[in-house]
């Protein structure tokens, strides 16, 4: 009976004791960091209900750091991007921990959502590794202040919450009565949080509907929206789901309203959805400059660098936080190549904080971001979102 | 009461998507004693096939609701002798693990293949709506709501009549209340087993076909309709083809209307309660076949 | 025996969490970190054993008790200042009360009907967390504090680990003994055989609710210990695919085997670190893994790895030459059964009807204490029927039955053996996975839920009455010639072989009224004599009453003192065997309906 161990035992004890002295042998130098190599770590959701953000997560980053690579690396070593799946807290911190104690990564960088960096904070505040927030907007993972986290081309949740706002009363400076769609789980719930505080602050009633997660039925909420004769609906949820309701609010009885769109449903798979080229009052932010699909020179050139090496692209991608791990990538090379040769955690937070609008194309790449700062006291990259609408098939930004 | 009204239909329609999905469930267990967890997962291929040959092969769209049913009842009847076939012996709690598997297994592998969150197909019909009004007010009907509606119930009945009236639905249900002695009198297991898991597979498949403008095709499909389906069938007596019908139209309606004047964050909650609710006061469902004799 | 007890009830709860600490002083702070997860999920798995494996229940609600387990700890650790092992404790309660509250409506449904429910309830837990924003934090997740012990923070993930290994075994040592022990036993015996088990005692309710409330605390404990490490908790974790993942624990680690789940959990959770180069396939390559444990090695990995292991010499099969039949020297123990002139069983004007037909029709039979008393009758003459009565498996429509002066007419069939009644099945009711001693064990009829969780007890602590229990019923096996194949499972014994067994199963007890149905159906006719002399033995120095139904009319006049004939629900002639069989009417209708008589 003891029997069922043995084989149990001995890997486990394999396992770990070349993971013990592997890590003891590495200690001598800067983790993560050869004469040749410096190994960036990153996770995210590849499958589940958040893969929207992880997939590109790794995609968009692995295409940075083949770009660099091709043209020499930085101060003559390769990069190597070492990325892990996480969907639940706990699958991140696991997958935190494994890159930086096993994996012993330089760099740590956060391509997952709100949970996911939440559940991940603590740790990398005790550990002290350089860490880079792509697209968690909770402020768990932003206060207190950390010296070591630094955050992208995505804006706090605050930030992008005023953004939404903004968006309604550009569309209709009148609106008097604005409906919330939020979907009952994680994000659009966080994000709720940071709208409704603002609305309040303005002269508009608010009315809440909230719908279960892969909805695709939003019948019971339209109809409240139509009764209470609401001016613009904000959706916070997906693409699909956000999508699905703008298709059936006609069929409810919902015309001539203002649609704001949460980033996380700003993507050209809505399109489909909708059935229209060019729906009227759809409006979002953006966190960059352009949209994936925009037929300006950066876009083009993106599109066919990821075709190139991945392939025909399924519906709704490359999104836009392939845009942004590329982009960030990019900043986050420019930051090791300034910290110089000789690699430390310290010395590449320190020449972190003192980036100033640094673009990809400082290094060669595509500048699919807007230019990113850091100050010792400041560590969020990016704080201008575009205004965004669906024309001719396409989210594109447009001039505010 | 136009939105009364509006409420209503939406969730007739949703629920006709149930029924029909949850009389393929009571086909299969009628039949062959399997209870298919795994039909969410066929239902969410039949969207899927339903989206390759409207969008990518641009077949037009009779097309689709001839050749789906036929493809995932052969898949259907294939997986069955691949996979429960085996089982047959064991008990009806391994057959469910089984299937509940076999549906996991069923939406990973279209998640990994397709790589996509949500392909969008067009509406079959998608003319400007039909006004009716009440009274002072306007009620709205789609045409897609319309077809999606009428569609999936007759589609249904005909499953419903097929199983009742056909030599075919004899040797099912012969096979059903004692497999030795439909045996005996020439109906082969095989061949029955075979017959239920197609048709059963082929009604979810036409599910697939009818959900997929309004549901788009998701892994995640496969689960939410399999629970919903599993809920109308419970509801309905579970054994009970008609009752699946009224049983997923109830649900439909309850899910909505509880949405609409209850909490719409609460809606999933109050259909399951009443689920269970059911379940407490009549287990043998709404609508339950007639008892066998007890001797 | 007392070595392999204790080490089988030690060797899981104590050695893997010790195996894991050594594990987790070697390895670095990552593999600490799933190691702490890992031996929650062997506790998660060892708790899915009890209720899936051995009552086979399907649940699809192990995410919402894991969810109870971990909010319930950290809402006390947050809000009350609870230190941390008391705040587990109460998780385990707060588990074990929806634990109950699930089981209680839940325990009448089987299959689907019953994953339907466990569905429901985790859906709505989840929901429910989801929604009372104000206490959990709703979706976005609830930050868990470090666990404090005696006023100590514990924080590092080497003192997390040691933290969650002691409190694992303490989870998994009781769980062990229940599991291993008599409840564990009974629970299986139901699983297989319902009608088998409640003929002797066992509340089938009251032992599925059992399984459900000790699982579920198990569950909810083990999510408790790891919550602290886990630094935030939110519903999405808890969620219906959790349920599914876990779910798969058993299957893959073996239904059959009490460290089944543990071992499938451990595997599980182990696997996707593994395989983290190809996670994205993980659930597929998961769901299959089960598929192919299902068709192919229904034993799981626990059967897998101990064919590697050489076989423990097993005892000689079935094929033996246990000629030696009669019930000889009777030990101290048994003491033969003094009869007063009490009647053993009396029935008034017994009616039971189905519809348009009346099985049982105004059945007045006595049977005197100490009697060997047949029923015999042609087909569809309401013996069987009248039969099911007496041993309580079917209420009368009329009329009264009394068991030594005792009316049982309304009582359950579990209270038969309290009242010292015992039966035999025709169609054989043994329990095919359990030994055949622990066969005999169950015989003893000492199975009510608190008698049960007592005698598990008594069982790991080898007492008196634990090793008397075993005593005797190598005793009753010995009786019924079954003494060489003790230790092995029921499941493979022949046919007669299992009709001894069920005779051992039925004495042991020492019961004052055996009933017998058609006990020499299917036998050969070597082994009818033998049991012929092993019936009369059982009745002369035990002093047993019988009632035995019966075919085979020469066996029956070979082994009664006294004989009923039934034919359409009556009974038409009553008396001495041999003068009964030659009377003119009952071989009228008897012969002249069936030729079956021997």
């Amino acid at each position: 009976m003891i029997v069922v161990k043995p084989g149990h035992r001995l890997r486990a004890l394999i396992v770990a004791g070349s993971v013990w002295f592997g890590a003891a042998a590495a200690q001598a130098q800067s983790p993560g960091v050869t004469a040749t190599e410096i190994t960036i770590g990153a996770l995210g959701p590849l499958t589940g209900a958040t893969s929207f953000m992880g997939v590109p997560g790794r995609d968009g980053m692995q295409l940075a750091v083949d770009e660099i690579n091709q043209a020499g690396g930085i101060n003559g070593r390769k990069l190597k991007l070492d990325f892990e799946h996480a969907f639940t807290p706990a699958e991140s911190v696991a997958a935190a921990k494994k890159l930086v104690e096993d994996d012993n990564v330089f760099v740590l960088v956060l391509a997952s959502g709100s949970t996911g960096a939440a559940a991940a904070a603590d740790y990398v505040r005790e550990k002290g590794v350089p860490t880079y927030n792509l697209y968690g907007a909770t402020p768990i993972i932003r206060t207190p202040f950390a010296e070591n986290v630094f955050h992208g081309a995505m804006p706090s949740a605050t930030d992008s919450a005023q953004a939404l706002v903004d968006r309604v009363f550009q569309a209709n400076p009148k609106a008097k009565k604005v409906g919330l769609l939020v979907g009952t789980y994680a994000f659009p719930q966080a994000n709720k949080g940071a709208v409704l505080p603002l609305l309040q602050k303005k002269p508009v009633d608010v009315v809440v509907e909230e719908f279960d997660q892969g909805a695709r039925d939003f019948t019971s909420q339209l109809l409240a929206f139509t009764r209470e004769k609401v001016d613009a609906v904000i959706v916070m949820g997906s693409f699909s789901e956000a999508g699905f309701a703008i298709k059936q609010a006609p069929e409810k009885g919902l015309t001539n309203v203002v649609w704001v769109l949460d980033g996380s449903a700003v993507n050209d798979a809505v399109v489909p959805i909708l059935g229209d080229k060019n729906p009227p009052n759809v409006w979002g932010y953006s966190n960059t400059p352009y949209f994936p699909a925009q037929s300006v020179a950066a876009t083009s050139k993106f599109r066919e660098l990821w075709t190139h090496r991945y392939g025909q692209p399924p519906q709704g991608r490359p999104n836009i936080y392939d845009l942004v791990a590329y982009g960030d990538t990019y900043v986050l090379a420019a930051a090791i190549k300034n910290a110089g040769n000789d690699l430390s955690w310290k010395t590449l937070i320190a020449s972190w904080s003192k980036l100033k609008d640094v673009k990809p194309s400082d290094l060669g790449g595509l500048d699919v971001v807007y230019p990113e700062s850091f100050t010792e006291t400041d560590h969020q990259g990016n704080r201008l979102m575009g205004r965004a609408t669906i024309k001719d098939g396409i989210w594109q930004v447009v001039p505010n | 009461m136009a939105e009364l009204l509006m409420t209503i239909v939406g969730g007739i329609k949703i629920g006709a998507i149930y029924a029909l999905a949850a009389i393929g469930l009571v086909v299969i267990h009628k039949a062959t004693k399997t209870v298919n967890f795994a039909h969410g997962g066929l239902v969410m291929l039949g969207a899927f096939a339903t989206y390759e040959m409207v969008v990518v092969f641009e077949w037009p769209y009779w097309m689709a609701y001839i050749a789906v049913p036929v493809l995932i009842g052969a898949l259907g009847a294939l997986l069955e002798f691949v996979v429960l076939k085996p089982l047959r012996r064991a008990d009806l709690f391994t057959v469910i693990i089984g299937t509940i598997f076999l549906g996991t297994a069923l939406s990973e592998a279209y998640r990994l293949a397709e790589n996509s969150e949500l392909l969008a197909v067009p509406a079959l019909f998608t003319g400007p709506p039909l006004l009716i009004d009440v009274g002072s007010d306007v009620v709205i009907f789609t045409r897609e709501q319309i077809w999606v509606t009428l569609g999936a119930l007759a589609v249904g009945t005909a499953g419903v009549a097929i199983f009742r009236y056909s030599s075919l639905g004899r040797s099912m249900r012969a096979m059903a209340s004692n497999s030795r002695g439909a045996q005996l009198c020439g109906y082969s297991v095989e061949g029955v087993y075979g017959i239920a898991w197609f048709l059963g597979s082929a009604l979810a498949g036409l599910a697939g076909v009818f959900a997929a403008p309004s549901k788009g095709v998701s892994p995640d499909l496969a689960v939410s309709i399999v629970a919903s389906a599993f809920v109308a069938a419970v509801i309905g007596g579970f054994d009970s083809l008609g009752g699946a019908i009224v049983g997923g139209l109830l649900l439909g309606c309850v899910e909505t209307l509880s949405a609409a004047y209850v909490s719409s964050s609460l809606s999933m909650a109050i259909s399951y309660f009443l689920l269970f609710c059911v379940l407490l006061v009549r287990p043998e469902g709404l609508f339950p076949e007639a008892k066998r004799r007890h001797v | 025996m007392s070595g392999t007890r204790v080490f089988g009830l030690l060797a899981l709860p104590i050695g893997l969490p010790a195996l894991f600490i050594l594990a987790g002083c070697l390895a670095d702070d990552y593999w600490r970190y799933v190691l702490c997860l890992t031996v929650s999920a062997v506790v998660v798995g060892a708790g899915l054993t009890m209720l899936v494996s051995f009552a086979r229940c399907i649940t699809l609600a192990t995410g919402a008790f894991q969810a109870l387990g971990a909010y319930g700890a950290v809402l006390l650790m947050i809000n009350l200042s609870l230190p941390f092992p008391l705040a587990v404790v109460a998780g385990g309660c707060a588990g074990a009360l929806g634990g109950l509250f699930l089981a209680v409506p839940a325990v009448r449904f089987r299959s689907h009907n019953l994953a339907m429910v466990t569905l429901v309830f985790q859906s709505i837990v989840i929901i429910a967390l989801r929604e009372l924003k104000g206490l959990t934090g709703g979706a976005e997740g609830l930050s868990v504090p470090a666990a404090t012990i005696l006023g100590v923070a514990i924080r590092s993930d080497l003192a997390n680990l040691v933290m969650a290994c002691v409190f694992s075994a303490l989870i998994l040592i009781p769980l062990m003994i229940l599991l291993q022990g008599p409840f564990g036993r009974n629970l299986r015996a139901l699983a297989v055989n319902e009608v088998g088990a409640r003929a002797f005692g066992i509340r089938i309710e009251h032992y599925l609710i059992a399984a459900f409330v000790i699982s579920s605390a198990a569950i909810a404990m083990a999510a408790a210990i790891v919550a602290p490490r886990l630094r935030i908790i939110d519903p999405d974790s808890f969620g219906l695919y959790s349920s599914i993942l876990t779910l798969a624990y058993p299957i893959v680690g073996g239904l059959g085997s009490v460290w089944g789940g543990a071992v499938g959990g451990a595997v599980l959770r182990i696997l996707p670190e593994v395989l983290r180069p190809i996670a994205g396939y993980i659930e597929l390559i998961l769901s299959t893994v089960v598929l192919l444990t299902m068709l192919c090695f229904r034993g799981g990995l626990s059967e897998m790895v101990s064919r590697l292991w050489p076989a423990r010499s097993e005892p000689a099969r079935s094929s033996r030459g246990s000629d030696a039949v009669v019930v000889s020297a009777l030990p101290h123990l048994v003491q033969p059964h003094d009869h007063s002139a009490v009647e053993a069983l009396v029935t008034d004007k017994l009616v039971k009807r189905y519809d348009a037909l009346t099985a049982v029709d105004g059945v007045n039979l006595k049977v005197r204490a100490g009697a060997l008393h047949g029923i015999m009758g042609p087909n569809g003459a309401g013996k069987t029927t009248l039969f099911n009565t007496v041993s309580g498996f079917i209420r009368p429509d009329a009329g009264q039955i009394r068991l030594f002066g005792t009316d049982v007419t309304s009582d359950r069939i579990e209270q038969r053996i309290g009242l010292g009644v015992t039966r035999t099945f025709q169609n054989l009711a043994i329990f095919p996975s359990l030994s055949c001693r622990q066969n005999v064990i169950i015989g003893f009829g000492r199975n009510s839920i608190g008698a049960a969780l007592g005698r598990s007890a008594g069982w790991a602590l080898n007492t008196k009455t634990s090793r008397e229990e075993a005593e005797r019923a190598d005793w009753a096996l010995d009786a019924v010639g079954l003494a060489h194949v003790m230790d092995l499972p029921a499941g493979k014994l022949s046919l007669g072989d299992q009709r001894r067994l069920e005779i051992a199963r039925a004495v042991v007890s020492q019961p004052r009224l055996i009933l017998l149905d058609e006990p020499v159906s299917g036998v050969s006719q070597q082994e009818v004599e033998q049991l012929l002399v092993l019936l009369k033995a059982i009745n002369r120095d035990l002093g047993a009453t019988m009632l035995v139904v019966e075919h085979n009319i020469g066996f029956l006049v070979s082994l009664c003192d006294t004989l009923s004939v039934m034919a359409s629900g009556r009974i038409i002639a009553e008396g001495v065997p041999a003068e009964v069989v030659a009377r003119r009417d009952v071989l009228r209708t008897y012969f002249g309906e069936t030729d079956e008589a021997a």
